[in-house]
């Protein structure tokens, strides 16, 4: 039983034995090899490039790996030497409640409108549906790099047309001049804006098509029973949604948790360290400041704080996979 | 908005409207970038922004196409993309092959540790896979990256197209089975046709997340021959002065693939990843 075509099995008996498909009963040991053989190559290249790397990752990180050891390949084993150093420097710290911060704020807009624009798409007409649509596609499409050079551009003090605008709009008085990125706040602020707008198509066109599945009926009847938009939110959408809500959730932690280009791009963690997150400290003390054991445990400390998701996440969609293929 | 209006009617004229508004704003930076790649180089740095490149001029892009070295670049990019892209395909084929037809030991595992690894961020995978790539004399050298690039091509490969290969139903191929076909040819009859969506979908997802890489390559590749063109287009910015006109026409010229093949396989992205990795 350790190999069969798993939806032929789990189907219901059937009133005669179903003829097997021919050579499956004659070659029994063959049939039961072939999985493995399939899988053979890509287990081998995953242990390769994934399996490796991690490994050394975490022998790295209780290692004292400076720019000697690149060279003689020789590094003292530190315990968790790296990992109290780390914790005890109040610099990471404060990257630690930056990232955490930056990325409770990205998910947070990235959901809630997401959602909305979810919603907004299923009550207009078919052309207007077309063409948000469109525009999103091509937002998502944007290859970060680019996206980035565009936001640096858009944002330049002196002729960037976002500055320009703003100081038509008169919102925040006179921002001719102004340079978004020498201040940490606000640099961090475009970032987020950035990580935001490039992200917020995903998430709307994933919940539109899962919206697409509830069926048309319920709001209908909710409608006659004299529910709003507030209470068909609260009472259908959202409780039907709610598998894709909690994975979208857990993918846009990860994604922008794990945001490097935008930052490195745009403000090299800079001024003054103050938009710096924990991927781009990482870097920055491996390969600025050569110290590829610190480097290494703060990748570890990243890791381990997005496993506490991944758990969650992982449970949830292999039991989805199990149920889809069993089903 | 008439009088005569029913109020369904008035709050989807509202609707069209918000979403008129929406689309602007989010399309704004994307038209930004295409209307300053296409403006004379006097209107580029003006006060006052002009909105429509009039007259449309193609300097920007002839004098990035002019910098040194920008085919070389361009192969680079593709050579390193496209061989990941390929390698990682053939590999996952099979393997996703395997995870969604067959049952075998170990089987719930493996699924676990392809969404686990996708977790690990890049800027983590980068310091091991520098020294691994180091250690054997890999580094600066483009299959150095090919290999690297697979470490997050691969697991998302597999992934995907397992949900793909369960999107096709099995009766099908259960039929060719009992109809005589053997294994492999009903792979390459039945089921590979079906599949050829989902692997165009795929690849082009893959090689476009390995066509954005910037850490990665700014890492490995040390020499500017080597160079992939995501790392050039940064260094158009670090330059002392930075000529705008020619750093967002070669972003453009970067983008606009990428544009095409997303806005070409759009509908069956959004079905692929959502019935791939989330279940609605």
């Amino acid at each position: 039983m350790a190999m069969t075509d798993k939806r032929s099995t789990a189907r219901p008996a059937a009133p005669r034995p179903r003829p097997g498909p021919p050579g499956r009963r004659a070659r029994p040991s063959r049939q039961r090899l072939l999985p493995w053989a399939m899988i053979a190559p890509a287990v081998v290249a995953l242990l390769l490039i994934q399996g490796y790397p991690l490994v050394r990752l975490l022998v790295l990180s209780t290692q004292d790996f400076g720019p000697r050891s690149l060279f003689t390949g020789q590094a003292d084993f530190v315990g968790l030497g790296n990992f109290t150093e780390v914790f005890g420097d109040p610099d990471f710290r404060a990257v630690l409640v930056r990232t955490v911060v930056f990325t409770v704020l990205c998910v947070a807009l990235l959901m809630v409108l997401g959602f909305l624009l979810s919603h907004l798409l299923t009550g207009v007409a078919p052309w207007a549906r077309v063409m948000t649509t469109v525009c999103l596609v091509l937002v998502w499409a944007m290859p970060m790099v680019a996206a980035t050079l565009v936001w640096q551009w858009m944002y330049q003090p002196q002729y960037g047309v976002a500055n320009w605008l703003l100081t038509k709009l008169r919102i925040f008085g006179d921002l001719s001049a102004y340079d978004w990125f020498s201040h940490p706040n606000q640099a961090l602020g475009l970032i987020i804006l950035l990580t935001v707008w490039k992200g917020l198509p995903f998430v709307a066109l994933t919940l539109f098509a899962a919206r697409g599945q509830i069926s048309e009926s319920l709001y209908e009847a909710a409608r006659l029973d004299g529910a709003g938009t507030l209470q068909t939110f609260r009472h259908i959408t959202v409780p039907i949604l709610r598998p894709v809500l909690a994975i979208l959730t857990v993918l846009e932690v990860i994604w922008s948790m794990n945001s490097f280009t935008p930052i490195w791009v745009l403000t090299q963690g800079g001024p003054d360290g103050r938009t710096t997150t924990l991927g781009v400290l990482a870097y920055l003390t491996a390969f600025s400041r050569n110290d590829y054991g610190s480097g290494a445990s703060i990748a570890v400390v990243t890791v381990l704080i997005l496993a506490v998701f991944s758990v969650f996440y992982v449970r949830r969609i292999s039991d989805q996979a199990e149920q889809g293929g069993t089903a | 908005m008439s009088p005569s209006m029913t109020p369904a009617r008035r709050r989807r004229a509202a609707n069209n409207g918000i979403a008129v508004v929406v689309s602007a704003v989010m399309i704004f930076p994307v038209y930004w970038m295409l209307a300053t790649a296409f403006k004379q180089r006097g209107h580029i740095l003006s006060a006052v922004p002009q909105f429509f490149p009039w007259p449309i001029s193609l300097e920007n892009f002839r004098r990035a196409l002019g910098k040194p070295h920008f085919w070389v670049f361009v192969g680079n990019s593709l050579t390193v993309t496209l061989s990941s892209v390929v390698l990682s395909l053939v590999i996952a084929l099979f393997a996703a092959i395997a995870i969604a037809r067959f049952r075998f030991h170990g089987r719930r595992a493996l699924m676990a540790v392809l969404v686990l690894v996708q977790m690990v961020p890049m800027s983590a995978m980068v310091i091991p896979v520098y020294l691994m790539l180091r250690s054997i004399n890999a580094l600066d050298y483009l299959p150095g990256l090919v290999l690297t690039y697979m470490t997050f091509v691969l697991p998302f490969t597999i992934w995907t197209l397992r949900g793909f290969v369960e999107g096709v139903p099995v009766e099908l191929e259960e039929a060719a089975l009992v109809d005589g076909c053997g294994r492999l040819q009903m792979y390459v009859r039945v089921l590979l046709p079906l599949l050829m969506p989902g692997i165009v979908a795929t690849s082009i997802f893959a090689f476009v997340n390995a066509w954005d890489d910037y850490l990665f390559a700014y890492v490995i590749m040390k020499s500017q021959a080597n160079y992939t063109l995501p790392v050039w287009l940064v260094s158009f910015k670090t330059a002392e002065s930075v000529d705008y006109g020619a750093m967002i026409a070669a972003s453009t010229i970067f983008s606009i693939p990428v544009l095409v093949f997303f806005l070409l396989v759009q509908r069956r992205l959004v079905g692929g990843m959502t019935s791939g990795a989330v279940k609605g």
